[in-house]
């Protein structure tokens, strides 16, 4: 017997004991291959996927390096099928290659014969494909090179993309770091990613992804495209890129709803790239519009559908997304690898916090009781009405009171899901509330109103769960959800992470009605965080009372 | 052997034998001795039998088939020194083979006139060296003149007497000198024929060997080997090298080859214990993953196919269940079945299932070591050839696991043989990671180079399956292994041997925030047990992860935990703090726990008026009502509404009836009233009714009986179907289709011809059923006595 921390499960799963002293070694040496599902207190559980495996040999690791280390940490022995599976997943990755051919343009190489028949005989590769080049050459029309990449990885036989890209439209980009610098994390994705060519760089909310972005368009010194979730969003990059950087407003261009600008940095909204006229994408030519050098993916966790499609068609550019989490609410982490690029960079929430770039969290779940009338109301009510009821009953709203009182002079945010019930607690404390009707310009108003201090208490519907940027908040009281969603969750924590000028540990208050599907669906979206190691206090709103 | 007197026959050499030799030769020749055999004499007879020599054979390696190769090659008479110059083999391994033949009684006599059973000849002769036929032999397919000729040819004194003549060649044709000359005086393309002829030990095929060459005259090939006897005609149209010949062209060697070196293993260098570590691993596998599967078919069990196998589907779930391939969970599913643990029973409904066997019981209880011994023996001692499972057999069918024809007799002792080439290797050194398997296979394959062809793959599926059993891990037995292989009482010591590789029980759990708790290795029994009851296992290995949710908590609670045990029960369990989400989930299960309770009655009370039912409840003459207060107003009572509602009137209360919707059912004098008996038909009207029965019966008849006569066909009629089987048949399907009316002639019981009109309804299996219009029912008729058939007119 092995005394390591690791011990290797046969579903694939791996336990690593954190108390263990050799668990730090061991959580670096594993990083690169498995995937951190879970980091609790005590046992962190990683889990080997074939994405991982691939994952780990785009990043140059081999088969015998990752059973060696397997091996070495693995307290008991690891069971051998696990051995074989892990040898022979990882022998997929590569045996495909797309490269560049003088005179065929690009081809799709393989060394190993029959693989290259298997996938040409694959119905859906097959007229990807054109003519045979020569025994282990096949033409690949250049517009399918997206498009084979997933298919193939469907297939099971992930390829590997020396296809290059294309430089782009050079335009000079530098960052400016007066008064900052590039913290080494960000800088390590940077280069990691800039040497992979393409790929996803994974850091928590608060992390500074943005800058990874300017570092990495740094890097590139060419014409960018900036993907972003929303308008809102949009803008913080453009602040943030003229801060962090030698560009200048006038080489900064949106397009959103309202501007279509398009310069040499262009930063684009998801939902205007969506958008359909007569069922035709409308805004399509903006990825032709210039010669993008890097298209940059923002929160690529909710990258919608249709931008995949596109993003199939721009395989010749180099891509970088940026998530705070691989876990997609629909399944779609192939295409995320196959289109945007493997993981380039990767670092846990803990950790990164522990180096002091994020603050530390305290999570607490209040519990509220239905009182008599509403519970009787509730159990007689129609499925899909009661989750709105346990959510918006007017106990939160006490309770809401209760903590804005408890943590006066400290910026808070109240976070919700439903509207009325936004309205009503903003009408009780007297705050504004921004939510989707609210105009740009005044929602604008309102967030530099609270960054800048003159306001600290701010109401907000689910229109603030991303890229807003809110350093200043300390408190954040969730009133309702979007039912389970896990990364919404981590997103409105997120809104908290950036660090207080004071070191103060962040408050996160979830409000949820007892013996509920409020609180089952609470649960389900608590996990993800719990599995960060962000565990939840649980207190009674009763207690709370006294305690103020 | 004896060196003294050398016996005249086989028995004679048995009557010689000391008791010890003659009981290692039946302890080797097992089937020699059932029956007993009655004397020295009916033993020889059954040695040297075909069928006894073949089994004898079949378990000889390359070496001994060689000797006994040469035997044959040298007449099936020869003396030890014979053998020790004509095998490519070192003198003394010969020595040794012809001693461990001689002890089989596949070669008899002394060291220098041994002799191998007759029989041997035939089984073995020449295919190890693949030499061809003598020349003596051979030429007595020559006539006298061509003798003559060939004699005078090769220089030798022609007697004219054809036998000496033969015996001179032969023995010209042994000389190696005089061979070697001859060969000297081929051309380039003779020669290189004959090397061909001579390696492969296969006839030349030629358009005609019988002509008559001389060795001036020869110029073709084939003709100057013909006229030198360096080939001589076997048939019409083959020549073949004669074994004389072949001998000398191998430099007076039966082989080209070496026959007393067995290929060597491709190993590499491993360290032991890292073999011991990971062989330990699969075994704990090997035990908790039949112990997951039969404690899952406990409640789930598998049904039993009908030709005894486990379904292809059960297969797969069963792979998915222990999260292996199909080939790995078949072998689980078959060493549990080999170790008794698993059979067919019947399940409640009847239906035969793959079931745990009461053994399974006993070998729970065991420590895992144990358990894996009993596993690790049974599969050892298996006549089953477990890789078969998942295969095509000959008929493109799958081969389905647990079936019953998947034993073979050899297939135990292939598997020792086999692993005990692995046992063989010194510590240290493994078999090498791609070229290992494949040269074990060659090694097993010279160990044992005879029947049955399926011995190779039987070498590779026994490493493999040693593998996912723990007997052999990377490549190299494991210490354990070795044991099991080896010792006496294997399973014991096989046992102890694993036992301290094996991961210690554990006696805490580490619970987390995130509801899940992790056993960080195997738990004591009783803690994994009572872990089981309020958690649910979400993945299992070394460690085991245990997630708490409401309803496993529940589960607790059904099975009579209180709150406060199942906190004391987590605290002391888990190693760190019992996190809070823990705690309250527990709470939170705990007060909705039994909030609502359930209980069976058969009628209930129901009062505005408290007192009058405690009162009720209180008073003795209602003590046979056995009523129970379950609220201050509501009393149950296991009395039927019926017995209930005249007793609480006698108590002098006056109750109402509710109906279910809760309104009150009024009562209504009840009356009794009788159900009107069914009246049966008069004598007179029965009599009736059979009397119109019976006449319209026999109006039918008649009406039939003429039809029948109606409808013979006469000299003129067309469609008339008879006289051959295929015919009549062709003309009642006809009917059949058509729904038309038949006129059929058709032998009886009693032998005598009859006709009926019938509508025919089917016909199958040589009956035909048809509606009879004369017996006015369906009747059936045996197609083969219908004689003829008609359409009906």
């Amino acid at each position: 017997m092995n005394d390591g921390p690791l011990i290797v499960q046969s579903d694939k799963t791996l336990l690593l004991e954190i108390d263990h002293a050799r668990a730090q070694d061991c959580r670096k040496a594993i990083a690169p291959f498995a995937e951190l599902e879970r980091s609790p207190e005590h046992v962190h559980t990683y889990r080997l996927t074939p994405l991982g495996l691939w994952n780990a040999r785009a990043a140059g690791h081999d088969a015998e390096q990752v059973i060696d280390t397997l091996l070495a940490y693995s307290r008991y022995s690891v069971p051998h099928a696990l051995l074989v599976d892990i040898a022979e997943t990882m022998a997929r990755y590569g045996r495909l290659r797309l490269e560049k051919h003088p005179s065929h343009g690009l081809v799709l190489v393989s060394t190993d014969r029959p693989v290259l028949e298997e996938v040409l005989r694959a119905k859906k590769v097959k007229p990807m494909l054109g003519e045979r080049v020569d025994e282990a050459t096949v033409a690949v029309h250049p517009s399918e090179r997206g498009n084979l990449k997933q298919a193939l990885l469907k297939l099971g036989w992930p390829a590997e993309d020396f296809a290059g890209y294309v430089d782009g439209e050079a335009h000079a980009i530098d960052l400016s770091e007066d008064g900052w610098q590039l913290r080494s994390y960000q800088h390590d994705a940077a280069e990691s990613f800039w040497h992979g060519g393409s790929g996803v760089v994974v850091l928590p909310c608060g992390a500074g992804k943005t800058i990874v972005g300017a570092a990495a368009m740094a890097h590139a010194e060419a014409t960018t495209l900036i993907l972003v979730t929303n308008t809102v969003s949009a803008r913080q990059w453009k602040e943030e890129l003229l801060r962090r950087t030698s560009l200048t407003e006038d080489e900064i261009g949106e397009y959103s709803g309202t501007k279509k600008e398009i310069r040499p940095v262009t930063i684009a909204t998801y939902q205007v790239m969506t958008t359909r006229r007569k069922g035709v994408y409308a805004h399509l030519e903006l990825f032709d519009a210039k010669d993008w050098g890097l298209v940059i993916y923002d929160e690529v966790h909710l990258l919608p559908a249709p931008i995949f499609r596109m993003t199939a068609d721009l395989q010749a550019r180099r891509r970088l997304g940026l998530t705070a989490t691989l876990v997609r609410e629909d399944g779609r982490e192939g295409d995320v690898f196959s289109l945007i690029g493997p993981k380039r960079y990767d670092a846990p929430w803990k950790d990164i916090e522990s180096q002091g770039w994020i603050a530390p969290a305290d999570c607490v779940e209040v519990r509220v009781t239905l009182p008599e009338g509403q519970r009787f109301a509730y159990a007689t009510a129609e499925p899909d009405e009661r989750y709105r009821m346990a959510s918006c009953t007017h106990v939160k709203t006490e309770v809401v009171e209760q903590l804005v009182t408890k943590h006066k002079g400290e910026p808070t945010l109240v976070i919700g899901q439903y509207i009325d019930q936004l309205d009503e607690i903003a009408e009780r404390l007297g705050a504004p509330v921004i939510k989707g009707e609210t105009k740009v310009a005044e929602r604008e108003r309102l967030f530099n109103a609270f960054r800048a201090g003159e306001i600290d208490l701010l109401v907000v519907s689910k229109v603030a769960n991303f890229s807003i940027d809110l350093p200043s908040a300390a408190v954040a009281i969730q009133v309702s959800g979007s039912f389970g969603s896990r990364q919404e969750e981590a997103q409105r924590l997120g809104r908290l992470l950036r660090p207080k000028k004071d070191g103060r540990s962040a408050r996160f208050y979830a409000i949820v009605a007892r013996d509920t599907v409020d609180a089952d669906f609470a649960q389900h979206r608590q996990r993800f965080l719990a599995e960060q190691g962000y565990a939840y206090r649980i207190m009674d709103a009763d207690d709370l009372a006294a305690e103020a | 052997m004896a060196e003294s007197s050398a016996p005249r026959t086989l028995a004679d050499q048995f009557r010689a034998w000391s008791d010890d030799e003659l009981a290692r030769l039946l302890s080797a020749r097992p089937d020699l001795s059932a029956p007993a055999p009655q004397d020295s004499t009916q033993l020889a007879s059954r040695a040297s039998t075909r069928a006894s020599v073949l089994r004898a054979v079949d378990q000889l390696d390359v070496l001994s088939l060689a000797v006994l190769d040469a035997v044959v090659a040298l007449g099936g008479r020869c003396s030890l020194a014979d053998l020790r110059a004509h095998l490519h083999a070192d003198p003394d391994a010969v020595g040794r083979a012809v001693d461990a033949l001689h002890a089989l009684a596949l070669v008899w006599g002394s060291r220098d006139d041994l002799r191998s059973v007759s029989v041997v000849a035939d089984v073995v002769g020449t295919t190890v060296s693949g030499l061809g036929p003598g020349a003596e032999q051979l030429l007595t397919a020559y006539g006298p003149a061509r003798v003559a000729g060939l004699a005078r040819d090769l220089g030798l004194e022609v007697t004219g007497d054809r036998h000496s003549d033969i015996e001179a060649i032969t023995r010209h044709l042994t000389d190696r000198e005089a061979v070697e000359a001859l060969v000297a005086e081929l051309d380039e393309r003779a020669r290189a024929i004959l090397d061909h002829l001579e390696r492969d030990g296969v006839p030349g095929t030629v358009e005609s060997a019988e002509r008559t060459v001389t060795r001036a005259s020869a110029e073709s090939p084939v003709d100057q080997l013909l006229a030198r006897g360096l080939v001589i005609t076997r048939d019409r149209t083959h020549v073949v090298v004669p074994r004389e010949v072949g001998i000398c062209l191998r430099g007076g060697l039966t082989t080209r080859r070496r026959v007393d070196e067995p290929p060597a293993l491709a190993t590499s260098g491993r360290d032991p214990s890292l073999v011991d570590r990971a062989a330990a691993g699969a075994a704990f596998d090997l035990v908790r993953h039949v112990d997951l599967l039969l404690d899952h078919w406990g409640s789930h069990p598998p049904s039993a196919l009908r030709t005894g196998g486990l379904g292809v589907r059960d297969l797969r779930a069963t792979a998915e269940l222990l999260h292996v391939d199909e080939r790995a969970a078949a072998l689980h599913v078959e060493v549990a079945a080999a170790a008794g643990l698993l059979a067919v029973g019947e399940t409640e409904e009847h239906d035969a299932a793959w079931l745990p066997t009461d053994t399974f019981d006993v070998w729970s209880s065991g420590t895992t070591a144990e358990r894996w011994a009993t596993l690790a023996t049974a599969w050892l001692e298996s006549p089953r050839l477990m890789g078969l499972v998942g295969t095509r057999d000959e008929s493109r069918r799958t081969v389905n696991a647990l079936v019953a024809d998947l034993e073979r007799g050899w297939v135990a002792e292939t598997r020792r043989t086999a692993l005990r080439a692995l046992a063989e290797l010194p510590p240290g050194e493994v078999l090498a990671a791609a070229t290992g398997v494949p040269s074990l296979v060659d090694r097993v394959r010279w160990l044992v180079p005879r029947r049955p062809p399926q011995r190779a793959e039987a070498v590779a599926w026994t490493t493999e399956e040693a593998a996912l059993l723990g007997v052999v891990a990377l490549g190299g037995l494991s210490t354990h292994g070795r044991v099991l292989l080896e010792g006496a009482d294997p399973r014991r010591v096989a046992a102890s041997a694993l036992a301290p590789l094996l991961p210690e029980p554990v006696d805490h759990i580490l619970i987390q925030a995130d509801l899940t708790a992790v056993a960080p290795g195997p738990l004591e029994h009783d803690l994994a047990h009572k872990l089981a009851m309020m958690a649910d296992i979400e993945s299992r290995g070394g460690a085991t992860v245990y997630r708490f949710t409401g309803t496993s908590v529940r589960r607790a609670f059904d099975s009579g935990w209180s709150s406060a045990e199942v906190h004391g029960f987590l605290a002391a369990s888990s190693r760190t703090p019992v996190p809070q989400p823990l705690v309250y989930l527990v709470d939170d299960v705990a007060r909705r726990f039994g909030t609502v309770r359930v209980g069976a009655a058969s009628s209930f009370l129901r009062s505005d008026d408290e007192s009058a039912l405690a009162e009720l409840c209180h008073s003795p003459r209602a003590t046979g009502l056995r009523l129970r207060q379950i609220a201050p107003t509501v009393v149950v009572s296991d009395v039927p509404v019926d017995v209930l509602l005249p007793r609480l009137r006698e108590l002098g209360l006056a109750p109402v009836v509710e109906a279910p919707d809760g309104t009150v059912r009024l009562a209504r004098k009840d009356s009794h009233r009788a159900r009107r008996p069914r009246q049966r038909p008069g004598v007179a009207e029965l009599d009736a009714a059979r009397l119109t029965a019976r006449v319209a019966a026999t109006v039918g008849a008649v009406r039939a009986g003429d039809r029948a006569v109606a409808s013979r066909p006469t000299a003129g009629t067309t469609g008339v179907a008879g006289g051959t089987p295929t015919a009549t048949l062709a003309a009642l399907r006809e009917a059949v289709e058509a729904r038309s009316t038949v006129w059929i002639s058709y032998v009886d019981n009693h032998g005598s011809s009859v006709e009926r009109v019938v509508d025919p309804v089917r016909v199958e299996a040589g009956w035909l059923a048809a509606f009879d219009h004369r017996a006015d029912d369906v009747r059936s008729f045996a197609v083969h006595r219908i004689t003829r058939v008609a359409p009906a007119s």
